[in-house]
């Protein structure tokens, strides 16, 4: 936008890379420590680069029994994807169809609702959930408080999918005899399909980091997903260091994966919900 | 059946039904344990009585212990200081990077946009992360600044009480700057260039230029920016149980995490419960200038 010469232009490149590789350096050292031998990732002075590089996947893998956590992480995402869209979907396009004094209050409702810190909506949670039985199936549990928890971002960022659907398509179609709900599924969905996509994507990349209702609503070791497994190996006493980070590496690199991938969506997508 | 056929299936009670269907679903597990909280904080809960529903009311009794508590001030006063440090370096370091990659040069946007990658990361990795770099013994970090002449000894990041907040502070900047910088970058980008041209052509350095020109124009947006710094500061929990866990000896502690440990360490259910009042009173008044000012902007 603001022009300079070719050199500075260069100079400029030079300094953001920089930036991003300051920036950046804690998921470097994760990798790096990830793929050292034990003795290398307590020597002094630290390497930079593994001299001894070792692949440790199947051992952290089976040591850590990351299996099962990997598993009921997937469950859990799964679950609070599939109630986030049910829910979600219908509700953002009502209130990005409908202007009126009702709509505007239940949008205000939303985005109040947005803002609630899990770690302080757990415990009412977790004494109701005990007092129905629901701590029976904690996953469920889970996905149900997440779900709730991850709706309300959702509905924002769909809303604003659903606002750029021009009307008048949906009309031709009520014209031809659909239903609404016809209408709603076979044109506006359609149309909106990107924006929801995207969404449902960063509401799973979100749910498979969720942490304080799994750790709070399950105890049974067996359903607890990979962030409460890799909580027992971190804290204050932690030593496995090259352990802990291949369990880290292990976990996040297919999330970084799917969001360098979609980055550009999941930004324009961001920033025109959260500001509008 | 007409008259059903009439609302729903044609009319405008599809997209009431729609809106209304997930506002129940919020309504049931959001707003009711807003209220339930309420109630279970003028209640006696233990262990004992958690599954029964006449527990017995005890008035203001939870809030008297928790005012009175020796921790209360303390952790009040780490929540202030993690708050206020998390937002302004997040704001300060997010706005000066947004003007950096607003500058013409090859890759801008695609390198931005690398800086999302820390962003994506589950909290709890990040913590992870944070705790390795910053170890006491090992640490990169505390090789650098040794390195570079900054420290003659290791600094304890994590069991030194006077030092641990600030490591949670450090990683909670890390994870808060992507998010700043996006949102102020979408600001920016929306200040018409003419008007920079005119202020230069009339002679304005470029420091001038930002305080007279951009700061001005950048009002709202930095508003909300710091309105959703705070709530999610606020909502910060992931990193305190991957860090200190609130330690050593509640030196690092803020009240989300010292609410979770009162309502699932020690069981002091009511306890907990009455702290999550005073937070998510604060979130709430947070929230509600945060929409009120993006709703007044969507007006103009």
């Amino acid at each position: 936008m603001l022009s300079s010469t070719p050199w500075k232009r260069w100079l400029l490149l030079a300094i953001a890379v920089v930036l991003v590789a300051i920036y950046l350096f804690p998921l470097y050292w994760m990798y790096v420590t990830a793929l050292k031998t034990n003795t290398e990732t307590f020597a002094n002075p630290p390497t930079l680069w593994p001299h001894h590089a070792e692949l440790k996947v199947t051992r952290v893998w089976n040591d850590m029994g990351m299996g099962s956590f990997i598993q009921n992480s997937l469950v859990i995402a799964c679950g609070t994807v599939t109630l986030v869209v049910l829910f979600g979907t219908g509700c953002a396009y009502g209130l990005a169809r409908v202007r009126s004094v009702w709509m505007d209050v239940a949008l205000f409702l939303v985005l109040m609702l947005q803002v609630l810190p899990a770690s302080l909506m757990v415990t009412p949670i977790f004494v109701a959930f005990s007092q129905l039985g629901l701590l029976s199936w904690p996953r469920t549990g889970t996905i149900l408080a997440t779900a709730a928890n991850k709706l309300p971002l959702y509905i924002v960022l769909v809303r604003a999918a659903f606002t750029q659907v021009p009307r008048e398509l949906e009309e031709a179609a009520l014209v031809d005899g659909n239903s609404r709900i016809g209408a709603f599924l076979s044109i506006s969905v359609p149309l909106a399909r990107n924006g929801i996509l995207v969404s449902a994507i960063l509401i799973f990349l979100q749910a498979l980091g969720e942490y304080v209702y799994s750790r709070s609503l399950i105890t049974d070791r067996a359903y607890q997903p990979a962030t409460v497994g890799l909580q027992f190996f971190v804290g204050p006493n932690a030593s496995d260091w090259t352990g802990i980070m291949t369990f880290a590496a292990i976990y996040v690199t297919p999330i970084l994966i799917i969001f360098v991938l979609l980055q550009r969506r999941i930004v324009s997508g961001l920033t025109s919900g959260a500001l509008k | 059946m007409l008259r059903f056929n009439r609302v729903f299936r044609d009319g405008g009670g599809f997209d009431s039904a729609l809106v209304l269907l997930a506002l129940a679903y919020l309504v049931f597990f959001s707003a009711f344990p807003l209220i339930y909280n309420l109630v279970i904080s003028f209640q006696s809960v233990d262990l004992f009585t958690i599954a029964t529903f006449d527990r017995p009311f005890v008035g203001l009794e939870n809030y008297r212990d928790i005012v009175n508590d020796p921790l209360f001030w303390p952790v009040v006063r780490n929540t202030i200081l993690f708050v206020g440090v998390s937002v302004v370096f997040q704001l300060a370091i997010g706005l000066a990077l947004a003007l950096f990659f607003r500058l013409d040069f090859p890759g801008a946007t695609w390198l931005r946009g690398l800086f999302l990658a820390g962003w994506i990361m589950p909290g709890l990795v990040v913590g992870a992360i944070w705790g390795w770099l910053l170890a006491g013994d090992f640490g990169v970090v505390n090789w650098l600044i040794q390195s570079l002449g900054l420290t003659q000894q290791k600094i304890f990041w994590l069991s030194d009480p006077s030092i641990s907040i600030y490591s949670v502070i450090i990683a909670n900047v890390w994870l808060g700057v992507p998010f700043n910088m996006i949102l102020l970058s979408v600001g920016l980008a929306a200040i018409p260039a003419d008007v920079y041209e005119a202020a230069e052509l009339d002679g304005a350095t470029r420091l001038q230029r930002f305080f007279t020109i951009t700061l001005p124009m950048m009002r709202a947006q930095l508003g909300a920016v710091i309105s959703l710094g705070i709530i999610f500061t606020l909502q910060q929990f992931d990193l305190f149980a991957a860090l200190t866990q609130g330690g050593p000896s509640n030196a690092s502690n803020v009240l989300q995490y010292w609410s979770w440990e009162l309502a699932f360490r020690e069981y002091r259910i009511g306890h907990g419960s009455v702290v999550s009042v005073f937070m998510i009173l604060v979130v709430i008044f947070v929230a509600t200038a945060y929409v009120r000012s993006t709703r007044h902007e969507h007006v103009v």
